[in-house]
């Protein structure tokens, strides 16, 4: 299940990584200095929190494009609860719900109606994006309490870690061993590899995918609080376009968009180098626009490569069945 | 025999039909307004580039397949029809620049969805950044302006053939072209069949690669020329333009009953589906419902439609991201 390719991908895209912080750190003194990694590791914290949940549901087979949005309205109910007498603490778990609230309603209309994931998450990225600006209309919610939004841009004392790492790296952990060493792991691939068998074996695949959408949705939900007090704001138009950046990195992580294939180290690797990557081409002065080639073109790559080492090695005729 | 009552309710676009009847009629007897001709103008102009890219994007989806890259490449292309015009140079010449640009970004889906047999979502998905990062590399903060803006574009951007806007005719007259192939040409008929099921199409001896790739080849042909479209309604251009057009261009195709998971739909089923969600928004505002709204409102509808389709056509089981296999 984990080796596929001639060799493992997470182990390219870690290469991959390495080569690009040597290459960094060559370009430019200031890449490795820690207030840059700092600022990297700031800068991907959202993505890479999704792109967690992400995995998983790609793996199983199935994809959500709303995360973005779900994102921004997990956002915009903190700032609408807070602007209408909440307390802050509690504006966030009403956040954090409807983000779970989200993701479960996409995962309804998946296993419960029977819709293709693609269709419905593309009408609940309108939907939710939607629901953002009727909460907060168009004005933004600035006012957010000092104490809070201070772990937006402040870093761990004594560390150069922003304090959005916390989040990350224990969710990243969780995800890591639950993906490889139990069985909601196992029946993820299983599932992703052959539904109706996976179904046949006693797998409650409808439930497994509902949870997944809802975790994806969840994890959307402390995505768009990190989203929030690194920005310290909440408005209703923020993270547009985020969703595809995830899935890039996610695919670029070696996850099969077919499903049954990836490792969670893979796409981790390969949100930190799309990450360390933006960061070099700041800092040697290149527009921003290089980021947007170099992750198309990584993207293709990373399916292009696989299917030549296949061709290359096996000279047989290719098989008949491909997906989307 | 079927009778002709029954093969008129198996149609296909029926449903999505006769939402876009009831939403004008509820529209129209709360706000009079809305069956004026410039109602009707404000429609058909707002559809226009959504109409057009559904059009190619058919194509597409009945083979269970998508192109994500129509956004980036109409943006690109509207950018540089209205450049090389500011730059001195004719009408055909910005047009063939525009179709030489969807030529080549469709060339390059096609070959590697239909030879490499790469995933096209993964695919399109790719070349929607890179078409875009050259864009904005290419178009820096530059704007077209209207006085940049070919003659011909201007022309059909601003005026209407007895009433009807020349933007919404070009959709129009595109979508029966397509639709008359579509029908009634035996290789187009195949995107069909590859569709519903991609094994008997092979075995049977359609050449699928080939088919693939030319329908590629043409959504990224009509997306390059509809630059054209883009700019004649917008009459600016700049590097965010097109952003996001993919996402509402799959949604009207979605609507309008062209499913995900291949094999079934037409074109007349896009555009109808491109102008009731246009309607729709519209409606909204007619009606008074707050402008925050609509786009949850659009959002629900695309869910509600598709459910509706589901409901529909019950023998589709769907358990891949593209729906049934």
């Amino acid at each position: 299940m984990k080796k596929k390719y001639a060799f493992g991908w997470d182990q390219g895209v870690t290469a991959f990584l390495a080569i690009t912080i040597v290459v960094g750190s060559f370009v430019s003194e200031y890449f490795a200095n820690v207030d840059n990694l700092s600022f990297v590791i700031q800068d991907i914290a959202e993505i890479a929190i999704i792109a967690l949940a992400m995995t998983y549901l790609i793996i199983a087979g199935e994809i959500d494009l709303s995360v973005a949005s779900i994102l921004s309205l997990t956002s915009a109910t903190i700032g609408f609860l807070f602007r209408n007498g909440t307390s802050f603490e509690l504006a966030i778990v009403g956040g954090l719900v409807v983000g779970l609230l989200c993701g479960l309603l996409n995962g309804y209309l998946v296993t419960v109606i029977g819709l293709p994931s693609l269709a419905v998450t593309i009408g609940t990225l309108a939907l939710f994006r939607g629901l953002c600006y009727a909460l907060l209309g168009n004005e933004p919610v600035n006012e957010l309490p000092e104490n809070w939004i201070v772990l937006g841009y402040e870093n761990i004392p004594g560390t150069f870690l922003p304090w959005s790492t916390i989040p990350l790296a224990i969710l990243a952990a969780i995800a890591w061993i639950v993906l490889h060493y139990t069985r909601i792991g196992r029946w993820t691939f299983a599932i992703g590899i052959n539904p109706e068998a996976a179904k046949f074996s006693g797998i409650p695949v409808a439930r497994m995918k509902l949870g997944l959408f809802a975790m994806t949705g969840l994890m959307s939900g402390v995505a768009g609080v990190v989203y929030t007090l690194r920005f310290a704001s909440a408005s209703p138009d923020g993270a547009v376009g985020y969703e595809l950046s995830v899935i890039a990195a996610v695919l670029f992580g070696g996850v099969a968009i077919a499903g049954g294939i990836g490792t969670l180290w893979g796409v981790l690797a390969a949100v930190l180098s799309l990450g360390a990557i933006r960061s070099v081409l700041q800092l040697i002065d290149f527009s921003a626009n290089a980021l947007l080639v170099v992750s198309g073109a990584l993207l293709l790559i990373s399916v292009v490569l696989p299917r030549a080492i296949e061709i290359f090695q096996s000279r047989r005729k290719s098989a008949f069945v491909t997906k989307i | 025999m079927k009778s002709l009552a029954t093969k008129f309710f198996r149609i296909r676009e029926l449903p999505v039909f006769l939402a876009l009847v009831i939403v004008v009629l509820i529209t129209g007897s709360a706000n009079p307004e809305f069956f004026t001709l410039s109602g009707f103008q404000d429609v058909t102009l707002g559809v226009a580039v959504v109409a057009t890219l559904a059009v190619a994007q058919t194509l597409v989806i009945v083979m269970k397949h998508i192109d994500l890259s129509v956004g980036s490449t109409i943006g690109f292309s509207a950018y540089l029809i209205g450049d090389a015009s500011s730059k001195g140079h004719g009408f055909w010449y910005c047009m063939g620049l525009a179709l030489a640009l969807g030529l080549a970004v469709g060339a390059a889906n096609g070959f590697m969805v239909a030879y490499l047999k790469l995933p096209s979502l993964v695919v399109t998905l790719g070349t929607l950044y890179i078409v875009r990062g050259i864009f904005n590399e290419v178009a820096g903060g530059n704007t077209i302006t209207e006085d940049m803006v070919p003659g011909p574009i201007n022309f059909i951007g601003l005026n209407t053939f007895f009433g009807i806007p020349y933007l919404f005719l070009v959709a129009f007259i595109l979508m029966l072209i397509v639709g008359f192939i579509m029908k009634r040409i035996r290789s187009a008929r195949d995107l069909y069949a590859i569709g519903s099921n991609l094994l008997a199409a092979e075995l049977g001896g359609i050449p699928v690669a080939r088919r693939v790739f030319l329908a590629f080849l043409a959504t990224g042909a009509v997306s390059g020329l509809a630059g054209a479209v883009l700019l004649a309604r917008f009459n600016t251009a700049a590097a965010n333009s097109g952003n996001g057009l993919e996402l509402s261009v799959v949604a009207a195709c979605v609507v309008g009953g062209v499913a995900i998971a291949g094999g079934t739909g037409s074109v007349y089923g896009a555009v109808i589906g491109a102008v009731l969600l246009q309607a729709i928004t519209m409606a909204l505002g007619a009606l008074g419902v707050p402008q925050f709204w609509q786009l949850a409102v659009n959002g629900t509808l695309l869910i509600a439609a598709i459910s509706l389709d589901r409901y529909l056509s019950t023998r589709v089981k769907p358990t891949s991201i593209m729906g049934a296999k």
